[in-house]
């Protein structure tokens, strides 16, 4: 069975001129931005040609996996580009498992975008996004659940679910998977050999213990389901949404949270009337963060297309930061706010506790029972650390992490597959239907775990009743 | 000796087809040739010993019983045969569900043989002789004909080899070995040769026999009896009933004294010895495999299986050995009710050349030459049944190719065979010999024993095969349960007091509304005869009419779901693959998986990917490389 994934082997999303073929590959593998080091990586039969006809040094000996010192010039111009480190990586020792050349040049944008642009100039194409890790997968150097997981890597916001991405990587998943498959395996053996070997004195695995190994398998199963929500959330963040009447200082709170001055702030109310999303790390949870134009009661012209996006984001977020103003009353407007979040979960900031209280707390609480408090001075970053972990708590109930996190909607699927499959199981164990009908919807759990894990089943089943019991006449 | 050239053969006949061998792929090969009305020529090394068993005197069995109804289904013999001379019929795993039902008999062997070679001496177009096969004769890129020992040549448009285990065949008992086909039977020495200068690579495998024991020596009365099925169910979908006398098998065990004596002289075994190399059959050990690879269990159990009415030999099925022959008297006398018994002839494993069968077609030609197909333990299977259905296969492709028609391949959702061949043409035997198993077929739930004239009589109607009269009746049949699942589906009962009466006296809850009585039968504790007592016609209902209706009804939603994965599977059997496919070309596949597609040559993806070792990235190269040449 092929199994269909994002991007990596369905054959029929990739246009044609785009076939798996032995062309060289080159793109900047290090993140857009200014940085210290940029890496410009190819892959393919041609990346160590190129890489001589670019580099200075090119009459090196190109020994594999050994950081080589040179300067990256234009052929036709003679100019020097940049002062490099570069290593070849000789096939099938890469992470793609092809001849790969990697230039560590300085990171500025300019330089960068030159040295790519000579490879492609010597005949290098440039990659797609996640090409290096398509074709990792297709030599063979990495399996399904793993260079999925890298592309999640690659995606990822934070560091923690950059953590959860590697986890996977190195087999996280894969690793659990594979024991839950052994688990079905092994309990297939004991009914596919007493179907086949009836004269052998085999014993016919007991219904109750049927039922029971089924039911541990459904446990971890539904455990890892449960993780793909967290994950979920790990990786892609919680969209919040930060509303309030003008000026309870909103964009202040932003920019304390994100510890920098993003957002414009002047004490003028609709100051701020372009939208604006920034994402903070929460101890690992990816929060974004949107700022938007103050609500308020009548407005006209331009604050008003600002209030009406404002509205459309407060409906597509998950949650919402209800900013008020502890130095002054509850005001009409602020009513008005509190009635459009009403329902959805988050935090109630109370701002500006660096100035005497004069909000009734109790005025907020009894119209939004759920939400938590939290005081806060946006100026004095007081209260803020509180707000951090009211917020994560807030998405992410609970605390304990799983140890094993599924973050591909494919794996998801699959294992709510294989779990049908099983629940199935035991329905038929308790209908007293036969096993060779009971076997059919254990293999159908087989065969969904092994989407996951890419694994081919073939004689194994056989192979392991003719190991754990004498059989033959 | 066999590269002759065409004009140097005696212009004699020349026959459609050849076949060399009469056992059990020989005589299916054989007659399927000849019925479907072409000029055959059975070629045996001993006229005497067609349709021998070698082995266990049984037909049948897990898996093999399935086998065995598809090639009755398609119009085969060896069915009719067993029903003709079966001495006690057993219906195996009654209890584990419909798919896995399986039927065994044992078989009184000399008349299984004069029965068979009745059968193919009257046979209309089939020529019986004795002679052993040296060399195959050859010329312009295809097999002409062969050669016997004494120089005679025979032509013919197309070769059948069944030689089972007789090529360059070597018989072991203890550190004795001599050259035989099997006991009492010389080997094939040339034949070999031949195939190997076709550029054919040939193996050579291991099996092994028990010791025959003498009845009159054995003491029955200490052991548990175990008698056929009271009503024994004939194999052949046109046999009515089995009207001869059965009898009884008897059961004893090893105990740990016998395992000591075996251990003792463990060192004396050929295989532990490593006179012997080739691997045995993990799924029938010898007695001193078994001894020593499961150390910690305390018996093993014996079938003592009578090999016919009026012989007093008798098969201990359980105790395969070639150890020494003084090891096998004593092993023999430790186990109870054996201890005076007499060993009439003594165990022993046999080694034996065979193709590899991924050099074939899954027609069963070669793909080294044309015209030469080869069947049974030639390529590299054990039993019977396995071998008579690629005898079958063989033949009714040579004449579909003679005939200039489409070959019959069968697929792994059609039959067992389909599942048999694509196994063998495939994934090869890897140095075991290949034995049929339930769960070696994917869609176990389509392929049951009950249901293989349903599959399968039509198509061997269609080539000539199967009679008209097999032809009509499994019409009628099929029209009958048309008929019946229609009548439980539109028969229905009200939830009056007398109906529930009688469900309860059915165990099984009341109904609340108007119910069918397919509904009912839906319920896992209601059998298709407990319907009786709402319709009384139904009592009438022929058994294997009402059984078809009752799995169809009953395990609907299994069934569904099979054929649900079988349309997955169709998707990549669909993906043909052409012949002359470079994958050398294919970037992206391993030098390993490379050099095994270009050696099996899939048909399909799906073929490609049960390949061993072809991983499913290597699928998804493979994909996308077909893709894009079809896009062009």
């Amino acid at each position: 069975m092929i199994v269909g994934s994002a991007g990596a082997v369905n054959a029929v999303k990739i246009p044609k001129r785009r076939m798996y073929e032995a062309d060289t590959i080159a793109a900047v593998a290090t993140p857009p931005g200014e940085g210290g080091v940029a890496v410009v990586r190819l892959s393919g039969p041609d990346a160590r040609r190129i890489g001589t006809e670019i580099l200075s040094r090119g009459d090196v000996d190109w020994e594999s996996h050994r950081l080589y010192y040179g300067k990256v010039c234009d052929p036709d111009g003679g100019s020097v580009v940049d002062e490099v480190m570069f290593a070849f990586l000789r096939e099938p020792r890469s992470y793609t498992g092809e001849d790969t050349v990697e230039i560590h040049c300085h990171g500025g944008p300019v330089v960068v975008r030159q040295v790519l642009g000579l490879a492609l100039g010597r005949g290098a194409r440039h990659a797609d996004p996640g090409e290096f890790t398509k074709r990792a997968f297709l030599n063979g150097r990495l399996d399904l659940a793993q260079a999925e997981a890298v592309l999640d890597l690659i995606r990822s916001r934070t560091d923690k679910a950059a953590g959860v991405a590697l986890g996977q990587m190195e087999g996280g998943l894969s690793q659990e998977v594979q024991e839950l498959r052994e688990q079905l395996v092994d309990t297939l053996v004991q009914v596919e050999a007493a179907i086949d070997f009836p004269e052998e004195e085999i014993e016919l695995l007991q219904r109750q213990e049927l039922s029971r190994k089924v039911a541990g398998v459904i446990d971890r199963i539904s455990a890892l389901v449960d993780s793909y929500e967290w994950g979920r959330l790990i990786r892609e963040g919680v969209r919040v949404c930060i509303v309030g009447r003008p000026n309870v200082g909103k964009s202040s709170l932003l920019n304390a949270l994100l510890g920098v001055d993003r957002a414009i702030v002047t004490a003028t109310p609709g100051t701020t009337r372009d939208f604006i999303e920034e994402t903070v790390n929460l101890n690992g949870l990816p929060v974004v963060l949107w700022d938007t134009a103050g609500i308020r009661d009548r407005t006209e012209g331009v604050e008003q297309i600002g209030i009406d996006v404002t509205l459309k984001r407060l409906e597509e977020s998950q949650g919402c930061m209800l900013v008020v103003d502890g130095s002054s009353p509850l005001a009409a407007e602020d009513l008005d706010v509190i009635e459009r979040v009403r329902d959805r979960p988050g935090v109630v900031v109370v701002n500006k506790s660096d100035l005497p209280r004069k909000l009734d707390g109790s005025a907020v609480s009894t119209r939004l029972t759920d939400l938590r408090q939290i005081e806060v001075s946006a100026l004095t970053g007081q209260g803020l650390d509180m707000l951090k972990d009211a917020l994560r708590e807030c998405f992410l109930d609970s605390a304990e992490e799983p140890e094993v996190v599924v973050t591909n909607v494919r794996h998801k699927a699959a294992l709510e597959r294989a779990r049908a499959s099983l629940v199935e199981v035991h329905h038929a164990v308790d209908q007293g239907m036969p096993p060779d009908i009971v076997a059919v919807d254990l293999q159908e759990a087989r065969d969904s775990l092994e989407e996951i894990i890419g694994t081919v089943t073939n004689d194994d089943i056989l192979d392991r009743i003719f190991s754990q019991f004498c059989i033959g006449k | 000796m066999f590269h002759v050239k065409q004009s140097d053969i005696r212009k004699g006949k020349v026959y459609d087809v050849i076949v060399v061998g009469a056992g059990h792929a020989g005589i299916e090969a054989s007659l399927a040739a000849a019925r479907m009305g072409f000029e055959t020529l059975m070629l045996t090394l001993n006229l005497d010993h067609i349709g021998q068993m070698s082995c266990n005197p049984a037909i049948g069995g897990i898996g093999k019983g399935h086998l065995v109804k598809e090639i009755d289904a398609l119009g085969g013999e060896m069915a009719l045969a067993i029903d003709e001379t079966g001495i006690q019929f057993r219906m195996l795993n009654t209890k584990k569900g419909p798919a896995v039902r399986a039927s065994r008999a044992q078989a009184d062997k000399a008349l299984y043989r004069q029965r068979m070679k009745r059968v193919v001496e009257n046979c209309e177009n089939l020529t019986l002789k004795q002679g052993s096969v040296e060399a195959l004769v050859c010329g312009d890129g295809q097999v002409l004909g062969v050669e016997t020992q004494i120089g005679e040549v025979f032509e013919a448009k197309k070769t059948i080899l069944t030689t089972g285990t007789f090529l360059q065949g070597v018989i072991h008992v203890g550190d004795r070995n001599f050259s035989a086909g099997r006991a009492g039977d010389f080997a094939a020495q040339g034949l070999s040769g031949s195939l190997s200068a076709l550029g054919l690579r040939l193996g050579r495998l291991k099996t092994g026999t028990c010791p025959r024991l003498n009845a009159h020596t054995i003491d029955y009365s200490r052991l548990s009896v175990q008698h056929g099925d009271e009503n024994p169910i004939p194999f052949s979908f046109g046999t009515e009933r089995i009207e001869q006398r059965q009898i009884p098998c008897h059961i004893t065990y090893t105990n740990p004294g016998t395992h000591e004596i075996i251990q003792a002289a463990i060192h004396r075994s050929p295989m532990y010895s490593g006179v012997i190399k080739s691997r045995g059959p993990r799924y029938c050990p010898s007695i001193e495999d078994k001894v020593v690879r499961f150390a910690d269990k305390q018996r093993h159990q014996i079938f003592l299986e009578p090999e016919g009415y009026d012989t007093v030999e008798v098969y201990p099925n359980g105790i395969s050995t070639s150890l020494p022959l003084d090891v096998q008297v004593d092993l023999v006398h430790s186990i109870e009710g054996l201890e005076e018994a007499e060993i009439m002839r003594p165990g022993y494993a046999i080694e034996y050349d065979y193709v590899e069968p991924t050099q074939l077609k899954p027609t069963l030609e070669t793909k080294a030459i044309d015209s030469l197909y080869l069947a049974g333990q030639i390529n590299g299977t054990t039993g019977y049944e396995e071998a008579a259905s690629q005898g079958l296969m063989a033949a009714i492709n040579a004449v579909l190719s003679i005939r200039g028609e489409e070959p019959l391949v069968l697929s792994r959702n059609q039959a067992y065979i389909g599942v048999l061949i694509d196994d063998l043409v495939t994934k090869g035997t890897d140095g075991e010999p290949y034995r049929m198993f339930t769960s070696r077929a994917e869609y176990r739930l389509l392929l049951r024993e009950d249901n293989a004239d349903l599959r399968l009589t039509e198509l061997g109607y269609r080539i000539g095969l199967a009679t008209p009269e097999a032809h009509a009746r499994t019409t009628g049949k099929q029209g009958r349960i048309n008929e019946l699942a229609e009548k439980l589906e539109s028969t229905r009962i009200n939830p009056s007091r007398s109906v529930q009466v009688r469900l309860d006296a059915l165990k099984t809850a009341a109904i609340r509304n108007i119910t069918s009585l397919a509904q009912l039968l839906r319920r896992p504790e209601i059998a298709f005869a407990d319907l009786a007592v709402f319709c009384p016609e139904l009592a009438d209902v022929p058994a294997d009419v009402a059984l078809q209706a009752e799995v169809s009804i009953k395990y609907s939603g299994y069934v569904e779901r099979q054929a649900q994965g079988l349309k997955r599977f169709q998707r990549m059997e669909n993906v043909s693959l052409p012949d002359d496919l470079d994958y050398g070309k294919i970037n992206g596949l391993s030098r390993e998986i490379k050099e095994k597609l270009t050696h099996v040559r899939p048909r399909s993806l799906g073929q490609a990917y049960r390949i061993s070792g072809v991983t499913p990235a290597a699928i998804s190269v493979l994909s996308l490389y077909v893709y894009k040449m079809k896009a062009g």
